[in-house]
């Protein structure tokens, strides 16, 4: 995963809809630069100051800017990702839900050989509270500089969580929505080595939920000891009824595979502390950081 | 969205994929006419989309007129996984000397779609030994590939080529069709090496229904989940008696937990998706109240750029609309003080965290 550095120039695709609009404005209120809006056909305009451009690649050449955040329709989705990779872009966040699967993983496999990292689909984005980097639709009064790295399959949990976290005077080091698809850019392992390799860093929080098998192989990464951090983790859905979709896409459980209950064990035997409510997060990560072993 | 087996059957035949000739029927009497008109013995298969049809009963392989319309009755009758039938298939036998499995489905872990098969067996395809597994080219097979497969599995002769050939159908129409799941269990191999799909899975993309209008209205809907879907809400109906409503698929579904563990019993999960605005969460309570079942209602709002004053004007407009089964509700985030001044007049309980307004209506106090 590649994030940009404070003060570093970033795109908006679709500036001009409803969503793009109100957020980029959101994300300037915040600090991020956001240099430039793309929307085929609203070349010449300009949203909360903003430039608006027909093209990424204009956009892209015009601010040097090699970082967008995507607000299309999940219809037109893919050929705006195509479009973003082509023009340079190394981190496209993928705020848009309801993307076909099929056109996620052309996205992906687009991105791995251009050597650029996606988040989401489905997601909240990124924050960097240090940097005053927002890239996303997290509401920014939750947020607060400091030492946790906070990474959710969930949108307004990993809201919920962080404004806990921020109220017990634990601010995060960074915040990324993965996203609430079966399939997305941003793998747990990618996530951890980035905070491993991340000074400021000094636990980590994950947001995870039943479906998948997400958290089983985040539980293998740190078997493995390739996160020397401490993690404290919460799983939505223990009483979640099996083979029904609960809102996120990838939110469902086929037979045993996908349960809360494989989930939490993992973690637990992988050494990471397993909150049952996302109110006890705080107080775990606070022992985590005073020095209670793993 | 999963497809009935006379739906998805239907598309492997214009895909090229065998099935046993079958009637559709409505009732006993159409299944008698049916019956007539097919080779014997035939099964009668329960049209359901719930899983575990054949252990509650519903397929019966019958023999005589009488046979079928006592068992066609018998069926139609039964309830499965709270589904009643709406048709069943009366379908031919094909008699056969083993049945595999093949599937098309995507593995989350590897982020691709991938191939699964066993060249005996069938059913179980959990702990069936020997079940081969290959990862797909996004764009599509060839027929190397699919003999390549076929090798894999130890076939040879006829059957291998006609397993190539199924296999090379089936791929084509998981991917043409966006299917997350295209399963054949069990691919019977006939006396003669021909392959025959007796049963039929498929699960569609719905987030790929825009490119297929043909399946749009497959379904009748639920007349609430079809005006949840109208209105944008991800809505799943539950068997207790607490609606829990909430903005974000993970806050509802960490309430969800929140009701259980304090021994309560959710009656639906209502995500009302992003903004929350005030009509819909008016649409939300409305359809909540007059949900059967339902007892108490929760609504749990963490508002990040939600305005909770524009929540507690929805609740108020809909309290003054008529009665409203108790409302327990956590509204947090921006104009907290001023929502929690609207709502001051009102029966509805108002609560600072959710674990707070779980145990209140979870003991209805």
């Amino acid at each position: 995963m590649i994030l940009p550095g404070a003060g570093d120039p970033i795109i908006v695709q679709n500036i001009t809809g409803r969503y793009g609009r109100l957020h980029a404005k959101l994300m300037l209120e915040y600090g991020t630069v956001v240099a430039a809006g793309a929307t085929p056909g609203k070349g010449g305009q300009s949203v909360e100051g903003v430039p608006v451009f027909d093209t990424v690649a204009e956009a892209a050449e015009r601010t040097g800017s090699v970082a967008s955040v995507m607000f299309v329709p999940a219809e037109h989705a893919l050929a705006a990702g195509e479009e973003a990779l082509a023009a340079g872009v190394k981190t496209l966040v993928v705020i848009t839900e309801h993307i076909p699967i099929r056109d996620t993983l052309r996205l992906l496999e687009l991105a791995h050989a251009k050597g650029a990292s996606i988040v989401g689909p489905n997601c909240p984005g990124v924050i960097v509270p240090s940097r005053g980097l927002k890239m996303g639709i997290m509401p920014a009064p939750s947020f607060a500089p400091g030492v946790v790295a906070l990474f959710s399959r969930s949108g307004t949990l990993m809201y919920e969580i962080a404004g806990q976290l921020s109220g017990a005077g634990l601010g995060q080091s960074v915040a990324v929505g993965i996203g609430g698809d079966p399939v997305t850019g941003t793998t747990t392992s990618e996530c951890l080595d980035f905070v491993e390799a991340m000074d400021e860093t000094k636990a980590v929080v994950v947001v995870g939920e039943i479906g998948g098998d997400a958290e089983e192989r985040l539980a293998r990464h740190i078997s493995k000891g390739r996160l020397t951090k401490p993690v404290v983790a919460y799983i939505a859905g223990r009483h979640a009824p099996k083979e029904k979709k609960l809102g996120h896409a990838g939110a469902i459980i086929y037979g045993n595979y996908g349960t809360a209950e494989s989930k939490i064990t993992a973690l637990r035997e992988a050494g990471a502390r397993v909150a049952t409510t996302p109110m006890e997060v705080p107080g775990l990560v606070r022992y985590a950081l005073e020095g209670g072993s793993q | 969205m999963r497809l009935y087996e006379f739906q998805a059957k239907g598309l492997f035949k214009s895909y090229g994929i065998s099935v046993p000739r079958s009637i559709l029927v409505d009732s006993p009497g159409a299944a008698v006419d049916a019956f007539s008109g097919l080779k014997h013995p035939v099964a009668l298969k329960s049209q359901v989309l719930a899983g575990g049809r054949g252990k509650a009963g519903g397929i019966a392989v019958v023999n005589g007129p009488e046979e079928v319309r006592r068992e066609a009755g018998r069926i139609f009758g039964l309830t499965i996984g709270g589904e009643k039938p709406s048709s069943l298939l009366v379908e031919e036998a094909f008699p056969h000397d083993r049945e595999m499995y093949l599937s098309v489905t995507l593995d989350r872990g590897e982020r691709a779609f991938v191939a699964i098969a066993t060249a005996a067996g069938g059913i179980d395809v959990e702990s069936a030994s020997g079940k081969v597994v290959k990862k797909l080219p996004l764009g599509g097979i060839n027929i190397e590939f699919a003999g390549d497969f076929a090798a894999l599995l130890g076939l040879e002769g006829g059957t291998a080529g006609e397993f190539a050939s199924v296999f090379l159908s089936l791929e084509r129409l998981a991917r043409e069709k966006d299917c997350e799941l295209a399963e054949i269990n069990p691919l019977a191999v006939g006396k003669d090496g021909s392959l025959v799909a007796l049963d039929a899975k498929m699960i569609l993309d719905d987030n790929a229904l825009f490119r297929h209008p043909e399946f749009s209205k497959l379904h009748p809907e639920d007349e609430f989940e079809g005006e949840a879907s109208r209105q944008g809400f991800a809505f799943v109906r539950l068997a207790g008696d607490i609606a829990v409503v909430g903005n974000g698929a993970g806050l509802v579904l960490s309430t969800l937990d929140l009701v259980g563990d304090q021994g309560g019993s959710p009656a639906c999960f209502l995500d009302l998706g992003g903004g929350a605005q005030r009509d819909r969460i008016e649409a939300a309570l409305r359809l909540v109240n007059r949900l059967p079942g339902v007892k108490k209602i929760l609504i749990n709002i963490y508002g990040g750029i939600t305005r909770t004053t524009d929540v507690a004007v929805g609740i108020k407009t809909v309290l003054a609309e008529g009665p409203v089964k108790p409302v327990y509700a956590r509204v947090s985030g921006a104009e907290e003080s001023e929502a929690r001044r609207l709502l001051e007049a009102t029966p509805v309980r108002l609560f600072k965290s959710a674990p707070e307004a779980v145990r209140a209506v979870v003991e209805g106090i």
